[in-house]
């Protein structure tokens, strides 16, 4: 008797529990880019994407509740950069030492609800490598550099892409427009280096990540841009031959129309 | 207007170019100069990578002297067999030039090598012009042809091996001296992006005694077919040589070359040199300043070749 009373009341609590589960689903995020294909063609003078999304089972009373925090990161293919310094030789400033770095991202805007350092802690956005100061960078193999010369290396590289323009951060980029409807401007510089994009959008609510999504965007050169890269890249020797003979042509072309009266 | 540049990957204002393109024109037609030398510092200058600048120039370089070498050969100014055998020294040189371009770049170095050939030659050439255009117009004797120096003797070269015949020049010279010359031309070519007539011209005068009336056709015709190789070359080996830039540049060059030319008839020869040894001084002195002055920010970001 005594058992199926405890039976009873552990499958009364389980309902309870579900009950209780159904009433308050867990929160995640949904999101996608508005454009899913960048053109880079001859017109190219940067642009803009707009990332939008949604807080699933939102329990936000109004958009300006804050009651979630959102950051959205689109980041580029990853690619070895080097960072030079430059001293001064004999009263000359030479380039006289430099770090490689593997994997930088090329191109890295991060937009968030609000400063990025007041949403979730060091810990998380490291293993997240949400922001610039948390992304991972390390220099190359064999190159064994103190840490705090890594540091000073990673700052440089840091602040000349942000000087470029390819690395962006917005502290207020992210805007909710409704209880559970964000979004986000992210502008393409001009000189965004070409390949694919990745948008990532993470979903925060006091200092914990409650999800996270992710998205591509390509991003490719087009038309007479692509024709001309390919063919320099694929054919260099025709296309120095095809650059000399246009430019052969249109001195003798030049030299031919303004000839002086015989 | 804007366009985005294939091989610089960055949008360009095409009026700018245009008339950068024009403004070097007309200096090279005003001065009967190259021009390149004027065209890779403002390229760098305007945000241009300095690989792609020099690459570029040296093609711009063929627009602007082809033809004045095709005139000049039409005229019979040409000795055809020493430019032959000086444009074989000056492919190998702009053949070395490239391939220290690409090692000068991987270490960081090049934009440091340019601005110090700048400096050394632009420096030396243009106090050289100057203080000659400056004494020519002091002289100011309409009638006084261009200094002749005696022909004097010139044992070391006399004696080298290998003697050829030139008979355009009237000349039986060893082939070694112009095989170094244009070895030397065509690799200074090849790094500063320019034809190297200001040096060519000079070391046929002085060292292999060409006669006056064949030096400029001879060098031009050179110049032309090395700059062609240098184009080639750096397309192949360092991919930068950007066609769309080119192709601006050289339609702004060739218009301004011809304004320049007409402009260059109404001045007096002793004024334009002194204006052209201010220039090139002007230019040098630029890089100079940049060598010296501490740069606002120390570090810089370089790409790594192959990498995008």
């Amino acid at each position: 008797m005594r058992t199926l009373v405890g039976a009873a009341v552990v499958w009364m609590l389980a309902l309870m529990g579900g009950a209780l589960a159904q009433q308050r689903p867990p929160e995640s995020v949904e999101a996608d880019a508005s454009t899913r294909q960048v053109a880079i063609t001859s017109s190219f003078t940067g642009t803009e994407i707009l990332v939008f999304g949604t807080v699933e089972n939102s329990r936000q009373p109004s958009p300006e509740a804050g009651t979630y925090d959102v950051i959205v990161v689109v980041e580029g293919q990853a690619a070895p950069a080097v960072v030079r310094e430059k001293s001064r030789v004999a009263g000359i400033w030479i380039n006289t030492s430099s770090m490689r770095f593997d994997a930088v991202p090329s191109y890295y805007a991060i937009a968030s609800t609000r400063p990025i350092d007041e949403i979730a802690g060091n810990a998380l956005l490291d293993a997240k490598q949400i922001g610039f100061d948390h992304i991972h960078m390390s220099p190359s193999g064999s190159e064994t550099a103190e840490g705090g010369a890594v540091q000073t290396y990673k700052q440089a590289l840091i602040r000349l892409k942000e000087g470029q323009g390819v690395y962006v951060k917005r502290d207020f980029g992210v805007t909710f427009i409704g209880r559970s409807l964000f979004r986000a401007t992210i502008s393409l510089p001009p000189n965004v280096p070409v390949g694919p994009l990745t948008a990532r959008v993470f979903l925060f609510k006091e200092g914990r990540l409650l999800g996270e999504y992710e998205s591509r965007v390509g991003l490719r050169r087009e038309g007479i841009e692509r024709f001309i890269h390919e063919f320099a890249l694929s054919q260099p020797l025709a296309y120095g031959i095809v650059t000399v003979l246009l430019a052969a042509g249109a001195g003798l072309a030049a030299a031919f129309a303004f000839r002086k009266p015989a | 207007m804007t366009l985005y540049l294939p091989i610089a990957e960055m949008p360009v204002s095409v009026i700018l170019f245009l008339a950068l393109g024009a403004t070097v024109g007309f200096l090279s037609g005003l001065f009967g100069v190259g021009g390149g030398f004027l065209l890779t510092p403002l390229l760098t200058f305007l945000g241009i990578p300095p690989g792609v600048a020099v690459a570029t120039s040296t093609s711009h370089v063929v627009a602007s002297s082809v033809s004045g070498a095709m005139t000049q050969h039409r005229r019979g100014n040409v000795d055809i067999k020493l430019a032959l055998v000086m444009l074989a020294g000056g492919i190998a040189g702009s053949y070395i030039g490239v391939a220290f371009v690409k090692v000068l770049t991987a270490r960081g170095l090049f934009q440091l090598t340019v601005s110090l050939t700048y400096v050394v030659f632009l420096g030396a050439v243009g106090t050289l012009i100057l203080v000659e255009g400056i004494n020519a117009a002091r002289r100011a004797r309409p009638g006084g042809s261009a200094s002749t120096r005696k022909p004097g003797q010139h044992g070391w070269i006399e004696g080298l091996p290998f003697k050829m015949r030139f008979p355009r020049s009237k000349l039986y010279i060893s082939v070694v001296p112009p095989i170094v010359i244009g070895t030397f031309v065509g690799f200074i070519s090849a790094i500063m992006g320019i034809g190297g007539g200001f040096v060519m011209i000079p070391a046929m005068i002085y060292l292999l005694r060409v006669p006056t009336g064949l030096v400029i056709g001879t060098s031009l015709f050179q110049i032309v077919f090395v700059s062609a190789a240098a184009t080639v070359l750096h397309a192949v080996e360092n991919k930068s040589v950007d066609i769309v830039l080119a192709l601006i540049l050289i339609v702004g060059g060739v218009l301004g070359a011809q304004l320049g030319t007409m402009a260059g008839e109404k001045i007096r020869g002793e004024h334009l040199r002194v204006l052209l040894g201010l220039l090139i001084l002007l230019v040098a002195a630029r890089m100079a300043v940049g060598l010296v002055v501490k740069p606002s920010d120390l570090f810089s970001l370089a790409s790594v070749p192959g990498a995008s």
